[in-house]
């Protein structure tokens, strides 16, 4: 099997321009469990990106979740690029024409005040790096048909991420208890995913060490300013059309985001 | 009235040899109100050997144990003191059919009726110890209300002052210092408050008088892991502390 990076390129990217979502890269295209091939279509889809004029803003952390990992056969967590354009206001309506199948969860937003350049990260280098937390919900998204994904699906399609929804009151390392903070995502007034800070990694901390280091041995360290997602305290939840979402996290607040019906979408196919 | 004394007399057997039988639904149609009277009865045998009643226990609070269960009610049960467990206490996996344990919040009753704020005197973090006495931990809804919902053992951890907000209070469920299932009181109805008016207002139904100094389990904050010998199981819940058991080797 010949690897290609731009046959893969090109497939996300069509999945992309045309919303309906290509077969899956492992096998066809990437080589099973070849990780570094499949952070090389990442790096190309994003370059992609930032030649548009589009405009990276941090990262987010996936397959923080020992289930998830599992069921992945998998032993660490991954990382996707978030894009400026790709945040949604607290409280904002997402058109469900621009994602292929969506699915909402609630993480820890870190906002950093230093840049991290170490390749080995302590939980000290990411406290003092820390500015603030916010509450997040992450829209995930996959181009890959039914989520039927593998690590390098994932990997080569941005960790599979979509949009992002963060709160707007910045809070404190010191305010919150990382590791026992409980965590209820809801739709219409019933908690449809709960969870915990232990859920990301044992406590999100460790999930931006790890991101930290990761990313510093790839040559691209995090910076001051950057944003990053942590990781789900939860299970993710499919979205419904015209359902609203509210995710809490104990001491951090509250951030929703509402999706329209799809509506757009049908007119555009009424032409 | 015969066949519901019976069929109580199997269940607390059952709970006596730490035996799994068939569930009653196997040979006996039954509805849930009388599965509650069968319950009655089982817990009418334990008082007989000189048990006493010290509160209440919720079941089926979780969307996805009523999804399961194909119900849109919660169930409940009786506590006796002879399956309250110390904190940091051991038991004997062998005495029990197929333990599972889960983290939960306790509520220390007032006795006074009215509103959670007077019916409330204190709260706790929770392990509760459930064990079907059906086989395999399978059972219908009139089978399991019979089997006075699962109920085998609690752990009550230090009692706290109910805090100001109780519906996301994250809890982790601990075997042997890792974290293996983690959750939120919001998993308990949305707020562990609700289990409590609901459970009120169920007891409330069966002419169950409220007693100072009673528990009230307000339900799982997680999913339930099996008790495994020589494990350490630990609730903590955040804000409120931890409670724990030992299962002996």
């Amino acid at each position: 099997m010949a690897v290609s990076v731009e046959q893969a390129v090109a497939a996300l990217r069509e999945a992309y321009r045309t919303g309906a979502p290509c077969p899956p890269l492992r096998g066809s295209l990437l080589e099973p469990g070849d990780l570094e091939t499949a952070y090389a279509v990442q790096r190309a889809m994003l370059a992609g990106w930032v030649a548009e004029g589009r405009r990276p803003v941090g990262a987010k952390i996936g397959l923080t979740s020992p289930a998830v990992q599992r069921q992945l056969g998998v032993d660490q967590p991954d990382f996707g690029a978030l894009l400026a354009d790709l945040a949604v206001p607290d409280g904002g309506e997402v058109p469900l024409a621009g994602l292929l199948q969506p699915k909402v969860e609630a993480e820890v937003a870190f906002v950093l005040g230093a840049d991290l350049p170490h390749e080995q990260v302590t939980s000290v280098d990411v406290i003092r790096a820390t500015d603030h937390l916010l509450p997040a919900i992450e829209i995930a998204d996959s181009r890959v048909a039914g989520w039927d994904i593998s690590i390098v699906d994932t990997v080569a399609d941005n960790a599979s991420s979509g949009r992002y929804v963060l709160g707007t009151r910045p809070v404190g390392l010191a305010d919150v208890d990382l590791r026992r903070c409980g965590m209820v995502l809801e739709h219409a007034g019933e908690p449809v995913s709960v969870g915990a800070g232990a859920a990301c990694l044992g406590n999100p901390l460790h999930a931006v060490a790890w991101l930290a280091g990761t990313l510093a041995r790839a040559g691209s360290p995090l910076r001051a300013g950057d944003l990053v997602l942590s990781g789900a305290l939860g299970p993710m939840v499919p979205v419904r059309p015209g359902a609203a979402y509210e995710a809490r996290i104990s001491g951090l607040g509250s951030v929703r985001v509402h999706f329209d019906n799809g509506e757009r979408e049908r007119e555009w196919e009424r032409g | 009235m015969n066949d519901v004394a019976e069929l109580a007399t199997r269940l607390d057997r059952a709970q006596q040899a730490g035996q799994a039988i068939e569930q009653l639904t196997a040979t006996t149609e039954l509805d849930v109100e009388t599965g509650y009277q069968i319950q009655e009865q089982v817990v009418a045998q334990r008082i007989r050997r000189g048990e006493r009643l010290v509160g209440l226990k919720m079941g089926l609070t979780s969307q996805a144990k009523m999804a399961q269960m194909g119900v849109r009610e919660v169930i409940w049960g009786r506590l006796t003191n002879a399956m309250r467990i110390l904190d940091g206490g051991t038991v004997e996996v062998g005495q029990y059919v197929h333990p599972r344990v889960e983290p939960e919040v306790a509520f220390l009753l007032s006795g006074e009726p009215g509103p959670f704020g007077s019916a409330v005197r204190a709260v706790a973090p929770a392990l509760e110890l459930i064990d079907s006495r059906y086989a395999n931990f399978r059972f219908t809804l009139p089978d399991v209300v019979a089997d006075n919902t699962s109920a085998a053992g609690f752990v009550i951890g230090p009692w706290c002052p109910v805090p100001d907000g109780l519906d996301n209070l994250g809890v982790l469920l601990e075997v042997d210092g890792r974290v293996v299932e983690t959750g939120s009181t919001a998993a308990i109805l949305g707020d562990p408050r609700r289990a409590f008016a609901q459970g009120v207002h169920l007891a409330a139904r069966a002419g169950v008088q409220l007693e100072p100094r009673w528990v009230f389990l307000a339900g799982a904050a997680t999913a339930a892991v099996p008790l495994v010998p020589g494990s350490h199981v630990r609730a903590v819940v955040e804000g409120l502390g931890a409670a724990s058991l030992k299962a002996a080797p």
